[in-house]
């Protein structure tokens, strides 16, 4: 022990007291990686949890939920489940998002029948069954904690909700318990919920208990089959699973950007402790010559990286708790993407989430320190103590094989099926592009130096000179700019492309001048067919093209798609969507045809040809509820919704269904009218003009590109933590650097070079390591931006998209990279020479 | 036309509080929930409570039905179960309706046009305290709900049925199932004057009430598991009211005993929040037939043993001497922990259990004793 | 050549000392002059205020008539460049520069024009015996060879002054005394004077003239 001691504080102590800052770099370095991903995996992982949370709340003690689509399923099969062997209690419920009056924002508004939600859903009501009695009467509801708060509402306020066109006013009498349920989410009885939101018959749940012993699988494979189409039954944690799918693909995005940042962080590290290793190579060296064995080294070495790595470690998980609990309280659990609007979570920390964090931060850490240390101890000592010899230190990244086979495994990769709808190989495949690209780096460095043109500026001819020197010390610099900014180029030139595309789908798919919806959001608003009348009539518009969409369930374990029912165009065989490969016409005595969006069909796994049976015509109307065949006769693309879309002709949609009623209508205008003026002949030719929303095509695109910018500012917000993460790692390493040339600084003086020369010397050689990491950066960031779009995009959200560069922000970002690469590098040295450097030339080492 | 106070006969029955609480928007109600207005919006649309009235006749057996016009209405069977080898039990059986002030307008099937409430309960002095359980529900989809033209009650698998002179009750509860047959063995006690049966000093708080004493129990009762034949006598009553309690009731005892000699007693007062009486009632008919109802004057209770529960902290009086004229009667109970704990289905707790009559040191009847308002105020 | 005029100079600091007191001195053209002293005597300071890396708190450093201390810091880096060499103890070839970059480094700074830059390399190389070593790289030959190296690079761009610093401190005693010989024959042919710091008795008998630096001050060794 003592000589362990001896030996880590001859070899680790000095270099720690000589350059304690050097010291803070490293463990800065680890700790800013572990936070970020810390972060932001304890962002998705509570947003999941509070996922799983709301459904289990809704649920309670229910073993089995039957649920139907948005439109519902007739409350006749309420008795019949009720009443059938086996059960001990059927809750039922009526589940809809209704708008809130004036704002635009929905809440989720539960319809329950609170003595039968007390025998399934205890905790929901138990505490506060006083409230329970007085649910009954008109116009009362229980509001939960989260959404009293969200809207700063307390008992015997009144919530005011949009229903149809209409503006309802309710009472609080009470909230639910504070552990009900974390759910934005208003309760009332079943009955006023039906009534008031237009919902008389329907019912979208039933929460079933069985008696005890019963088997959930036996009951539910035998009901199954008797349910209504769209209907299905489900355990809670099927019911979780589903909700979750909603945005895994999303939050699976986030957790790789998590890794990625990780991944960055721990190679800054790795770089850190390697260069600066290999950098006190004669010292070490010299401990080899007076006695030390080559374990002995390595073991204090490694002991070295793992008191860095715990140190940065433990400060990266407090710092990424911190964080999350920042980014949780300040943009909610979807990171401001919108996803999980009803759910406001809570920061959950998982300790085992955080002890991997924790532990490949040290991992890494160790491992950086483990490989120079392996070589300084393998190195003939007298060979290391000399001058020079760094060089050889790395002598094992000169080959190209590794990098040539994991570029060719991300080819085989990328060809490769989604495993469990997630890119997980495509996800491997990116991997790999950027495994081989830093292994490749110190290759590429001395390729390209060789070829340096010969400099008449002397500082620039140093510069040149040393790098050349030093190719693949240069080449582990290049890894940590390229490991940051190709994934930046990869993100930049995915989502461009996706905003690009997204901009032309809106043109094609907003052809009409004005559209108007009712209720905004949710859906408990709809025109009725007078109302339509009377919109079509409004003084100015030309032509108008009403639609009902709905949510229907086609498959269990997915969420609902949207039904939309939109009117052909005047002697169209088919509506104007922006469909990708053939579109048929079916004829006259085929199936209707229905329009598939790229997700609906994946989903379904059907293509163009294929019959569907669409479960329509369980609207308000309990009687039929068998499902109506229909032809796939295209497959168009589709951004908004992210479930899926199957458009239908209204026409065919009525007759089959007699639901006149329609959510939304698009308005071509006569030529010179103004939208505005229309907008308020609409206002008043419905019931209540508070419960309609025009919106002209203009601000339309506008608002959805704005709500594309959100989602995906986060992104870009880990995006660039991630560059500067790699930034923070180049300008280590230059600092690193810098400090062990003092004696050559020293020297530059005495021969006459000014402090000047030797600024621009350093900064020759960061400009030039700055460009080359940016242009290999930007050579596999575009490699990687293809497996994104191609790959992992279509993989997760079922969404093709065509390619589009942005050069401008590339170019910007990227000029910007090497001024602060430039910039870094002289600094450092003006640190460097901040002291007496011409004495460094009588220093030793 | 208006009969002597003496026959005013009434019972107790606190959870017809609660109910009558649940059912409308009375004031004690809205002022425990803090509501500060009508919780009725002015729109709503609801037939007011048909109310009760001096001069009505109750009629058998068109009576014997719901009255869904009233707000409540209850059917109460309690009594003596015995078996081989075993200590006599006793049980509860009520089924209680309720018509919550709702929007009658509302075309949803699931509208609370009624509400049905039910309570059982198993006294077993081997176990010393009661076992317990209650129901809940709508009146909708036929799951629930109360018959009119005989008495048909019935939520889930609970139901009281009435075919002729014989009641039938199938109780499968948690802890325990009753599935017992009443069969008459007299005709019913018509309550107060001709059924309107007075609570209090104003003549609205009223009911329509009779009771069937003396009803012959055959069946058999489950209790952990084990099914056991039982024999005995019950007592049914049935009351509906728009308007029970008093204004400055706070709590009632009441007793329905049937007593050895065929005759059947029944008596209750209803208590101020000082113990005081606010007022009182009761009837008696001899084997015979020969009917006698009681002025408030006439009906004495006088505590004489306290029982105090440690899972409440409530005393309970469980053993009284009653006087009803010129009866005299000695109560004890079955066993001292008849509590009920109803708080999550109606919000109050009560003593409600099996008594011994004895006259003289001599037993001479068996029936119930209901205690309200001795956990807290019956005001909710 | 090179006057020094009663040069003072003190650190301040915790341990505040005067290191150079009332210091004269004068090198002339062609001279190749020894500085002896112990350790802590003051040499390094006196070389660091003859090269101009640093100032005396009195008297004056003056060569060819220009009084450094009346030049800025890049005034006196570009006399460094042009009219000064270096030889150090530790030689200090640049690593990853081969010995004839290393040695060419002073012509590339003073950016003199490629080929006539490449002629003076090749002869001073030729002149201190390494021209077979010029694509070397410093780790690859011995100490003495580096050192002549060093002396090469020192001189390469004939400056009117030399400064050695204990140029044959890391070396044997055959190599030092080749070096050494080397030194002298450079500085008379090249440079217009040397000055030679060591502690070496028998380096210093090599110079024309030799000092002693004590506590005291700077004398002329006798005898």
């Amino acid at each position: 022990m003592r000589t362990h001691c001896a030996i880590l504080r001859a070899s680790s102590g000095g270099a720690w007291r000589d350059h304690p800052g050097r010291l803070v770099l490293a463990i800065l370095g680890i700790a800013f990686g572990v936070a970020l991903g810390v972060a932001v995996h304890l962002i998705n992982a509570s947003a999941a949890n509070e996922f799983n949370l709301a459904v289990r709340s809704l649920a309670g003690e229910a073993d089995l939920v039957v649920r139907g689509p948005r439109s519902g399923f007739p409350d006749s099969l309420y008795p019949y489940i009720a009443k059938r062997a086996g059960v001990r209690a059927a809750s039922p419920g009526v589940e809809l998002d209704a708008q809130l009056a004036g704002r635009h924002e929905t809440i989720k508004v539960l319809g329950l029948d609170p003595f039968r939600a007390l025998q399934v859903q205890p905790h929901l009501l138990l505490e506060s069954r006083d409230a329970l009695l007085d649910m009954l009467k008109p116009g009362v509801v229980l509001l939960s904690r989260s959404a009293a708060d969200e809207l700063g509402l307390k008992p015997h306020d009144t919530l005011r909700l949009q229903s149809g066109t209409q503006v309802v006013t309710l009472r609080i009498a009470a909230l639910l318990p504070a552990g009900a349920t974390g759910q934005r989410v208003a309760v009332m009885d079943i009955a006023q919920a039906q009534w008031i939101f237009g919902r008389v018959g329907e019912l979208h749940r039933i929460d079933v208990k069985l008696e005890p012993g019963a088997s959930t699988a036996r009951f539910s494979r035998e009901l199954a089959p008797l349910l209504p189409a769209g209907t299905i039954i489900a355990t809670p944690e099927a019911e979780a699973e589903r909700s979750a799918s909603l945005s895994r693909a999303y939050r699976t995005n986030l957790d790789m950007l998590a890794l990625v940042a990780l991944f960055t962080g721990a190679f800054l590290v790795f770089s850190t402790q390697f260069l600066a290793l290999v950098r006190r190579r004669s010292q070490l060296a010299l401990l080899r010559v007076i006695g030390v064995t080559g374990a002995e080294l390595t073991r204090a070495l490694v002991i070295e990286g793992a008191v860095l790595g715990i140190a940065g470690s433990a400060l990266g998980v407090a710092l990424g708790v911190g964080l999350a609990r920042i980014g949780i309280a300040r943009l909610g659990g979807d990171l401001g993407a919108g996803y999980f609007h009803s759910v406001a979570p809570a920061l959950h920390v998982d300790p085992a989430a955080l002890a991997v964090f924790f532990a490949l931060g040290l991992l890494f850490a160790m491992l950086g320190a483990a490989l120079p240390a392996l070589e300084a101890a393998r190195r003939a000592p007298a060979l290391a103590l000399k001058a020079g010899d760094e060089e050889e230190a790395l002598s094992a990244l000169q080959s190209v094989v590794p990098s040539l086979a994991l570029f060719a495994a991300a080819w085989v990769l990328a060809q490769a099926p989604p495993v469990g709808d997630l890119p997980i190989a495509g996800y491997f495949a990116v991997a790999a592009i950027l495994v081989g690209a830093i292994l490749a780096m110190p290759r590429f460095a001395q390729a390209v130096l060789s070829r340096l043109p010969p400099l008449r500026y002397a500082p620039a001819t140093l510069a040149a000179a040393q790098l050349q020197a030093t190719p693949r010390q240069v080449g582990v610099s290049l890894a940590a700019i390229l490991a940051s900014f190709s994934l930046m180029v990869s993100m930049l030139i995915m989502v461009g492309s996706f905003r690009d595309s997204l901009a032309a789908w809106l043109d094609q798919m907003l052809p009409a001048d004005l559209y108007v919806r009712a209720g905004r959001l949710g859906d408990a608003g709809f025109f009725t067919p007078d109302e339509q009348a009377r919109i079509g009539r409004v003084a100015g518009v030309a032509s108008a093209a009403f639609i009902r969409s709905q949510n229907v369930y086609l498959r269990t374990d997915r969420p609902p798609l949207s039904l939309l029912a939109r009117p052909l165009p005047r002697g169209g065989s088919a509506p104007a969507l922006p469909f990708e490969g053939p579109v048929l016409t079916p004829g006259a005595g085929d199936a209707p045809p229905a329009w598939l969006s790229e997700v609906a069909a994946d989903v379904l796994r059907v293509t163009v040809g294929a019959t569907i049976d669409l479960p329509i015509g369980t609207g308000t109307q309990p009687k039929g509820t068998a499902a109506k065949r229909f032809v796939v006769a295209g497959i168009w693309r589709d951004y908004a919704r992210q479930n899926g879309a199957i458009v239908v002709d209204r026409a065919t949609y009525v007759a089959l269904t007699g639901d006149e009623r329609a959510n939304e209508a698009a308005l071509t205008l006569d030529p010179g009218a103004r939208a505005d003026a229309v907008a308020e002949g609409v206002r008043a030719a419905v019931a209540n003009e508070a419960g309609v929303e025009t919106i002209s095509t203009r601000e339309l695109k506008a608002v959805s590109l704005a709500i594309f910018d959100r989602t995906f500012a986060v992104t870009y917000a880990l995006e660039v933590a991630a560059v500067l993460i790699g930034m923070f790692g180049v300008s280590a390493s230059f600092s690193a650097q810098a400090l062990a040339r003092r004696r050559e600084f020293g020297v530059l003086r005495h021969l006459g070079m000014t402090r000047r020369q030797v600024g621009a010397m350093l900064a020759c050689e960061g400009a030039v390591v700055g460009s080359l990491g940016v242009a290999a950066g930007l050579a596999f960031g575009w490699l990687i931006s293809l497996i994104l779009v191609h790959v992992i995009n279509r993989q997760s959200f079922h969404w093709s998209m065509d390619m589009t560069i942005p050069w401008r922000d590339l170019a910007v970002l990227g000029a910007a990279l090497v001024a602060a690469a430039t910039v870094t590098a002289m600094l450092s040295g003006r640190r460097a020479m901040s002291g007496e450097v011409t004495r460094a030339v009588r220093e030793d080492w | 036309m208006r009969r002597s106070p003496l026959a005013k006969a009434s019972r107790r029955r606190r959870l017809l509080t609660t109910l009558a609480l649940l059912a409308g928007p009375s004031r004690s109600f809205a002022q425990a929930l803090g509501a500060t207005s009508s919780l009725t919006p002015p729109t709503s649309r609801f037939t007011p409570f048909k109310q009760v009235l001096p001069g009505y006749r109750i009629l058998f057996p068109d009576d014997e039905g719901s009255h869904p016009e009233f707000r409540t209405e209850w059917w109460y069977v309690t009594g003596w179960l015995d078996r081989e080898a075993h200590a006599p039990l006793g049980f509860q059986i009520t089924f209680f309706r309720t018509r919550p002030a709702i929007d009658e307008r509302n075309p949803s099937a699931f509208t609370a046009r009624q509400v049905l409430i039910a309570h059982a309960a198993l006294s077993d002095p081997a176990r010393g305290r009661l076992l317990h359980d209650q129901r809940v529900a709508r009146a909708a989809f036929e799951l629930a709900g109360a018959s009119p033209g005989s008495t048909k009650v019935w939520i889930d698998d609970w139901s009281l049925t009435q075919d002729a002179k014989v009641y039938r009750a199938r109780i499968p509860a948690g802890d325990f199932a009753l599935d017992l047959a009443f069969t008459q063995t007299q005709p019913p006690l018509v309550q107060g004057d001709g059924g309107y049966s007075r609570k209090g000093p104003h003549p609205e708080s009223a009911s329509y009430y009779y009771s069937v004493p003396h009803l012959a129990v055959t069946g058999a009762i489950q209790e952990s598991g084990k099914r056991t034949s039982v024999t005995g006598r019950a007592w049914l009553d049935h009351e509906w009211s728009s308007s029970y309690m008093d204004e400055r009731a706070a709590g009632w005892d009441w007793i329905g005993i049937n007593l050895e000699d065929g005759g059947a007693l029944m008596a209750f007062r209803m208590r101020d929040s000082k113990g005081g009486k606010v007022w009182a009632g009761g009837a008696y008919r001899e084997a015979r037939g020969v009917r006698r109802a009681f002025t408030p004057a006439e009906v004495d209770f006088t505590p004489l043993r306290q029982w105090r529960s440690s899972r409440t902290g409530a005393t309970y009086p469980v053993a009284w001497r009653i006087r009803a004229g010129a009866l005299e009667l000695t109560l004890e109970a079955l066993m001292d922990d008849q509590e009920s704990d109803s708080r999550a289905s109606v919000g109050t707790v009560y003593w409600e259990g099996a008594v011994r009559a004895l006259a003289a040191g001599k037993a001479v009847g068996r029936g119930y004793l209901e205690l309200t308002g001795y956990w807290r105020p019956m005001k909710l | 050549m090179l006057t020094l005029n009663a040069v003072t100079k003190s650190y301040a600091g915790p341990r505040a000392r005067q290191v150079l007191r009332d210091v004269s001195l004068s090198v002339g053209d062609g001279e190749f002059v020894a500085i002896m002293g112990e350790s802590g005597a003051g040499k390094s300071t006196l070389l660091n205020l003859i090269a101009g890396l640093d100032l005396p708190d009195a008297g004056s450093v003056v060569l060819d008539g220009t009084d450094l201390s009346a030049l800025d810091d890049n005034a006196r880096t570009r006399l460094r460049r042009h009219r000064m060499g270096f030889v150090f103890q530790a030689i200090h070839l640049l690593p990853h520069l081969t010995v004839s970059q290393n040695v060419r480094l002073p012509l590339d700074i003073a950016e003199m024009p490629r080929d006539q830059a490449n002629r003076r390399v090749g002869a001073i190389l030729e002149a201190v015996g390494i021209l077979k070593l010029a694509n070397d790289f410093p780790r690859s030959i011995s100490g003495g060879e580096a050192q002549r190296a060093a002396i090469a690079r020192a001189l390469v761009h004939e400056p009117q002054l030399m400064l050695a610093d204990e140029p044959t401190g890391n070396l044997d005693r055959e190599a030092a005394a080749q070096v050494l010989t080397l030194l002298r024959e450079q500085v008379k042919q090249r440079a217009g004077g040397g000055i030679l710091v060591t502690h070496s008795g028998s380096a210093a008998r090599t110079a024309d003239r030799v000092y002693v630096l004590t506590q005291d001050g700077l004398a002329v060794q006798t005898g």
